[in-house]
């Protein structure tokens, strides 16, 4: 998802301060790796003055406003993944979207839902290293990757008796991050 | 530094789009066109940049108007937006956009605003940097692995709960060779490819009413 | 802790069928088919006195009467245009036009539906309950009889369907050998005490109702705002949507594969069957008595349904997959519950088909099943996100693709996994090749108006300003 909200040059410097300050990134770092659906998201404040003025011919940008983009990638329909930010996230959202322009709140969800419909834009070209992984599923395998990695360390020169209790030990381990990839849902 | 979590660097390049009046069909809407033909899937030339995680590009035309009191205002270019994540170094990175898919970087960014070509790839670097935004925050839930060890985990994973399935109950003698001899397999399989294959979509861009 | 609620929502308007669970053996579900506007209306009018309300009764009645509508019926009533399109979106589509997003395909595409629900053709659910069989035909004749009197509609087919009786008693008993019927959610109004387990989780741990409208339309739901509701006010309010499933149960296809895995759990068969669940046999759930059943808490509503996973991520009592765990996640997904309250969904399901005990041959081929209802004030955001999301996929519960072992569309794809522990009387178990133990056989989606609604309806009323 991309989003692009303008915002008075003024309260530019108030969002780079609540980035910064350990009480607001802290938590929502927390929160979005515990929601769990997002691969990888980023805020980018584009200043008026900000925007590449590469050639002479090129006309420079007169704006009145400051830009703030922001661009996710996650997994789950559109409107699931706004219900979760609005029903869990809402303060850290606050903090951040709160200095753009017409911002209604996180919650309650339909306004915001309508605000973030008004401020995005669309991607042209997308390309995902795994299509068929969710963040959980790269999770997953990474967790089931070093047990594998501990496991075959030791497996091949254990007595039988001792590879059984070994190999019950692995699955005890592995098992929350056995399920399968795929194809996703689509979108509603 | 806040491009960069863990082993993953987030990239955002803003470069403005020539706009020529003379040009029947103009810069943006050629690049618009090329942009989707172009495969997803592991023939993709991200594919080929292969420290890439996700990436996209996306053209931008304007700014919003989110309604008064604000004030409407409009962009005197439109910009070609590149975001980008990748494991590793940013001039790395760069420089191997440059040599291992230099014909799609040229067909891409031709159409911006003093793109100097991925031929000289000190230039394409410079280039980049100049049109490189800062990210303020930058979220990335695996920040500490390479994208090859994850598609090999993900490989591992499948194969994994496979064996485990097919062998229940089998006695621990028996057991131990089989699981010796699925980890030589496993170690001598092929890489998996980056990007899937052409009918796979998982992580969604997020298009409202999709 | 049990809290109750001051809210007063006005029980003669509304439907009983959503106010409570009757708990009446025997019901007919009459699908019918509107013919001409004024006839139909003039049949609703004659069956409008004998509406059953959410009136508390002294006495049971012999047999109640409720009514729904699909979108095309509301049409063939000549409802106002602005109001028809001010109907949710997936409402008006129908669920056939919905299979994609519910993953009705394969086995459960509607190719293989009825005819009656392939053709599209159902416009009105009428649902007679009964006490008894012969109170159940006297008012289905009635029915009947009004039908051709006012030429208002045809039948297209009776759907019987009735409890599975054990040693003569009607029970809560479902085909696959379940008993059903438990943790349907408490809401703010509803009258009845909240039971513990049924509603939402509270900061202190306790129990609470959940927002009123999340059940019926025209008051606030978990979100604190108006559910989208049809235009005018007065048509929505008191109503709600209701999702119609005959879900055909391939007993035979379950009691072999249970019967070949549970040789190798560890567990055994029944142990292994209250896996897949979350519940055993009885109604026990695991994640109180992960070892036995317990005749004791089943039997107690003030516990059988009261727990939470919080202490249990792992799936060590309850897996992580099972069928209960997955339409109704509690805590397990973290921030106290609150990503689940507005998931909700209200079941009023009931068996079709002969029953045949365990041990007896019995054949696929045979009408059996549940006729599955579900009632939620958002068919979107309710019944398809559950079935979308947590049975059809798993990556809330980081099961990845993994589908839910008991109702999931396999197509020959998925897995369940048992977790256990590192002791070989424990070890994790996984069951694969799952074929379809369910198949969708049709269904639709309904509005369940008002009294009120019901009138403006049948008198040609409904004024959307």
């Amino acid at each position: 998802m991309n989003a692009i909200t303008p915002m008075k040059p003024w309260k530019t410097p108030l969002l780079r301060l609540f980035f910064f300050v350990l009480g607001a990134i802290k938590p929502l770092q927390a929160d979005l790796k515990n929601l769990s659906f997002i691969h990888f998201a980023r805020w980018v404040i584009v200043g008026r003055n900000q925007f590449p003025l590469l050639s002479d011919k090129q006309p420079r940008e007169e704006l009145r406003y400051d830009y703030l983009i922001f661009f996710s990638n996650f997994n789950g329909t559109w409107n699931q993944y706004i219900d979760a930010f609005s029903a869990v996230l809402s303060r850290g959202l606050n903090l951040i979207w709160r200095w753009s322009e017409k911002f209604p709140g996180s919650t309650p969800v339909t306004p915001f839902k309508d605000y973030i419909g008004r401020v995005q834009f669309d991607t042209d070209y997308y390309y995902n290293c795994y299509p068929k992984a969710a963040t959980n599923d790269v999770k997953a395998a990474l967790r089931v990757q070093d047990a594998l990695n501990d496991f075959a360390k030791t497996s091949q020169s254990l007595s039988p008796v001792e590879f059984e209790n070994a190999y019950l030990e692995f699955l005890a381990r592995v098992q929350p991050d056995l399920g399968s990839t795929g194809i996703a849902p689509v979108g509603t | 530094m806040a491009n960069e979590s863990g082993q993953v660097y987030g990239l955002t390049i803003l470069s403005p789009i020539i706009e020529d009046e003379r040009l029947d069909i103009d810069h943006t809407t050629q690049l618009r066109w090329y942009l989707s033909t172009l495969p997803r899937d592991n023939t993709s030339p991200f594919a080929k940049v292969s420290s890439t995680y996700l990436a996209r590009l996306v053209v931008l035309d304007d700014v919003v108007f989110v309604g008064k009191p604000a004030c409407e205002e409009h962009l005197k270019s439109r910009y070609l937006i590149f975001e980008t994540n990748f494991d590793g170094d940013l001039d790395t990175y760069l420089r191997s956009m440059a040599s291992e898919v230099g014909e799609f970087v040229d067909a891409v960014w031709k159409h911006c605003v003093g793109y100097p070509g991925a031929g000289n790839s000190d230039a394409f670097v410079a280039y980049m940097k100049k049109c490189q935004l800062q990210t303020t925050f930058f979220f990335a839930d695996v920040n500490d692995r390479t994208v090859r060890d994850t598609l090999r985990a993900l490989q591992t994973q499948s194969a994994l709960t496979h064996f485990i399935e097919r062998n229940q109950g089998k006695p621990p003698v028996e057991m131990q060779k089989l699981f010796g001899i699925f980890l030589d397999r496993l170690k001598s399989a092929p890489a998996p490819l980056p990007g899937g294959r052409a009918d796979e979509k998982s992580v969604t861009e997020g298009r409202p009413h999709d | 802790m049990i809290r109750t609620d001051n809210t007063k929502i006005d029980v003669s308007d509304i439907q009983g069928f959503v106010l409570k669970g009757y708990n009446f053996p025997h019901a007919r579900f009459l699908l019918l088919e509107l013919l001409h506007c004024e006839d139909a209306q003039s049949f609703l009018l004659k069956l409008l006195p004998d509406i059953t309300t959410g009136e508390r009764w002294d006495k049971k009645p012999l047999t109640t009467l409720n009514i729904a509508f699909t979108q095309q019926g509301l049409v063939k009533l000549e409802l106002p245009l602005a109001t028809l399109l001010s109907f949710p979106l997936e409402f008006q589509q129908g669920m056939k036009a919905r299979r994609e997003i519910l993953y009705d395909t394969g086995k459960n595409d509607p190719a293989n539906w009825d005819a009656v629900w392939r053709d599209e053709r159902v416009h009105v659910w009428l649902a007679v309950y009964a006490q008894g069989l012969p109170a159940l035909e006297d008012t289905c004749a009635g029915i009947l009889q009004i039908m051709e009197h006012t030429h208002g509609a045809k039948l297209l087919q009776a759907q019987d369907a009735c409890s599975i009786y054990l040693n003569n008693q009607p029970t809560s008993y479902e085909h696959f050998g379940y008993r059903d019927g438990f943790g349907n959610p408490d809401f703010k109004g509803a009258e009845r005490e909240c039971v513990p387990g049924q509603g939402k989780l509270v900061k202190d741990g306790g129990w609470e109702a959940l927002a009123t409208g999340e059940f019926l339309l025209g008051y606030a739901d978990e979100a604190g705002e108006l559910p989208v509701a049809p235009i005018p006010h007065l048509l929505a309010r008191n109503g709600t949507f209701m999702v119609y499933r005959k879900m055909h149960q391939n007993v035979a296809a379950f009691r072999n594969y249970l019967e070949e895995k549970g040789k190798l759990y560890s567990g055994g068969k029944e142990k292994l069957a209250s896996k897949f669940v979350g519940r055993w046999r009885d109604g026990t759930p695991v994640e109180l008595s992960p070892e036995h059943e317990d005749k004791s808490i089943v039997a107690d509503d003030n516990r059988n349904t009261d727990f939470t996973y919080g202490n249990d991520l792992g799936g060590l009592r309850c897996p992580i997959g099972a069928h209960i765990r997955r339409a109704n996640p509690r805590d397990a997904f973290g921030f106290n519950g609150q990503l689940i309250n507005r998931r909700r969904i209200m079941r009023r399901g009931l068996p079709y088909g002969q029953y045949v005990p365990d041990g007896q041959p019995v054949n696929d081929q045979d009408e059996r099943g549940i006729i599955f209802m579900a009632l939620n004030a958002s068919l979107f955001r309710q019944f398809e996100f559950v079935q979308q999301q947590w049975i059809e996929y798993g990556n809330d519960a980081h099961q990845g693709n993994d589908k839910d072992l008991l109702t999931g569309n396999h197509a020959g794809k998925s897995r369940f996994v048992v977790q256990g522990t590192a002791d070989a009387k424990n070890p994790a178990f996984i069951c694969a090749q799952l074929p379809n133990f369910v198949e969708l056989r049709g269904g639709d989606y309904f509005f369940m108006p008002s009294l009120t609604a019901l009138q403006m309806i049948a008198s040609g009323t409904v004024d959307p300003r």
